[in-house]
C-alpha cells in the first residue's frame, strides 16, 4: 500500500536526519516527529497498545525531558566542532564493512524467518477466559506473565534510586522557575484534570481494549511534568514518607500478591474467579507508582524535604 | 467512502512530509517547534481517519493521547528553551 511505503520511507529518512544532525534542538524536534510517525507505524502494525505507550513516552515525556536537559547545557556549545578533525581513511572503511556485515546478518535472519509464525497468540486466545480480562495484551502482562511486569516496575524504581543517589551530594538549589503567566495557568487548570481523567479512563479501558497501567501511568506523569514545568513543587511535608510510599505502592502491591499466591505454591497465578478484580487493583497501584516515578525522574533530583535533610 | 478516506490519509501524510522542510530549514527554533506541533495535529487527523477506515475504536484513544500530550512538549519548549536559546 502506498501509505505504508511512504510512512516507512519518511521514518527511515527521519532516523537518518536525526542521527546526522548537529544542532541539538533540531535533533529534539526530529526525535519528537520520529515518535509521532513511529506511533502511526505501530497503529498500522495493528498494535494500538504499543502506539499508546509510544505516544505517551516517546513523543510526550521524552521530548519534554530532552528539552529540559538541553536548557541546562551551556548555550555556547559550538556545533559541529568535530567536523575539523581529520580521520584516517581506514576508519570509515572499516566501519562501513562492519555495518555491512551486521546488516547482511540481520537481512539473512529476516529472510530465514518462517512466513507464517503464529507465536503464542493462539494459546493466549484459548486461555483468555481464565484471565479475568478480555484484552489479550493486559491478560499477558498482568496475569500470564505477571512476574515480567513486576520486574519492569522494579526497574523503574531502580532508575529513580540511581538518579537520586547521583544527585544527593549536589547542594545546588533547584532552578528558580519563572512564575506562570495567565495563559499557562489557565492551560494547567484545564489540562491537568483532563489528563488525570484520561489516565483513569485508560486504566479502566485496559481490561477490554488497548490501554492499561503503563499507558495510564505515563499520562499521569505527563500531568505531573506539566505542573513541574509551570513551577509547582511538591509541598515539603509530602516529600518525605508520603512520596516514598507512593513510589513503592505498585511494587509492594505486586510483591504482596506474589507472596499470597506463593502460599498456594503458585507464584502470581491469579484465582480465576477474582482475577479481573485483582488485575484492576494491581493496575491501579502500578499506575500510581509509575506516574509518580516518571514525574520524579523528570524532576531529576530529590524534592526538598521538611528540615532540609535531603 | 473508504477510497476517500485512503486518499485523505495519504494527502495528510504528504503534508507531514512537506512540513519536514520547515523543521530542517528553520530558521528559528520557534519555526521548528511549531512545525512539530503541526505534525501532532496532522497525526491526530490521520489516526481519526484510520479509525474510521478500519473501524477500530482504540485508534481514537491514541488520537486523544496525541492531542493531549502535544501540549507537554510545547510547554516544555516555552518554559525551558525559548528564552535561553532565543538567538537560534
Amino acid at each position: 500500500m502506498l501509505f505504508d511505503a511512504l510512512l516507512g520511507l519518511l521514518l527511515l529518512g527521519l532516523a537518518w536526519l536525526l542521527l546526522s544532525c548537529r544542532d541539538l534542538f533540531k535533533a529534539i524536534v526530529l526525535f519528537v516527529a520520529f515518535g509521532l510517525l513511529m506511533a502511526i507505524v505501530w497503529v498500522r502494525l495493528d498494535a494500538p497498545d504499543v502506539a499508546l505507550a509510544e505516544v505517551a513516552i516517546g513523543a510526550g515525556l521524552t521530548g519534554a525531558l530532552l528539552m529540559s536537559a538541553l536548557a541546562k547545557l551551556p548555550v555556547d556549545n559550538p556545533p559541529g566542532r568535530y567536523s575539523n578533525e581529520k580521520t584516517h581513511w581506514l576508519l570509515p572503511l572499516t566501519l562501513a564493512l562492519m555495518l555491512l556485515l551486521v546488516a547482511s546478518g540481520l537481512g539473512y535472519a529476516l529472510w530465514s524467518l518462517p512466513v507464517i509464525a503464529p507465536g503464542l497468540s493462539g494459546e493466549v486466545a484459548a486461555n483468555l477466559e481464565q484471565s479475568g480480562v478480555s484484552n489479550p495484551v493486559t491478560a499477558v502482562l498482568l496475569n500470564f506473565r505477571g512476574y515480567d511486569t513486576l520486574l519492569e516496575i522494579v526497574v523503574l524504581l531502580l532508575a529513580l534510586l540511581g538518579v537520586w543517589s547521583l544527585n544527593s551530594l549536589d547542594a545546588t538549589p533547584a532552578t528558580a522557575e519563572k512564575p506562570a503567566n495567565l495563559v499557562l495557568d489557565t492551560l494547567m487548570r484545564l489540562l491537568v484534570p483532563l489528563l488525570i481523567l484520561v489516565a483513569a479512563y485508560l486504566l479502566w479501558a485496559g481490561a477490554n481494549s488497548p490501554g492499561g497501567a503503563f499507558q495510564a501511568g505515563a499520562v499521569l506523569a505527563a500531568a505531573g511534568v506539566l505542573l513541574l514545568l509551570a513551577g509547582w513543587r511538591l509541598p515539603t511535608a509530602l516529600a518525605g514518607l508520603p512520596l516514598r510510599l507512593a513510589l513503592v505502592a505498585g511494587p509492594v502491591a505486586f510483591i504482596t500478591l506474589a507472596a499470597l499466591t506463593l502460599l498456594n505454591a503458585r507464584l502470581l497465578e491469579l484465582p480465576v474467579e477474582h482475577a479481573g478484580m485483582l488485575i484492576l487493583l494491581l493496575e491501579t497501584f502500578a499506575m500510581f507508582s509509575i506516574g509518580v516515578t516518571l514525574a520524579a525522574l523528570f524532576l531529576g533530583q530529590r524534592p526538598q524535604e521538611r528540615g532540609g535533610s535531603a | 467512502m473508504d477510497r476517500l478516506y485512503l486518499i485523505l490519509t495519504l494527502f495528510l501524510l504528504l503534508n507531514l512530509a512537506a512540513g519536514m522542510w520547515r523543521v530542517l530549514r528553520g530558521p528559528s527554533a520557534v519555526d521548528r517547534m511549531l512545525a512539530s506541533q503541526l505534525f501532532g495535529t496532522t497525526a491526530v487527523a490521520i489516526l481519526l481517519l484510520l479509525a474510521q477506515l478500519y473501524e477500530r475504536e482504540a485508534l481514537r484513544d491514541v488520537a486523544l493521547l496525541f492531542a493531549l500530550l502535544a501540549a507537554v512538549t510545547a510547554v516544555a519548549f516555552v518554559r525551558r528553551l525559548w528564552q535561553s536559546h532565543e538567538h537560534k
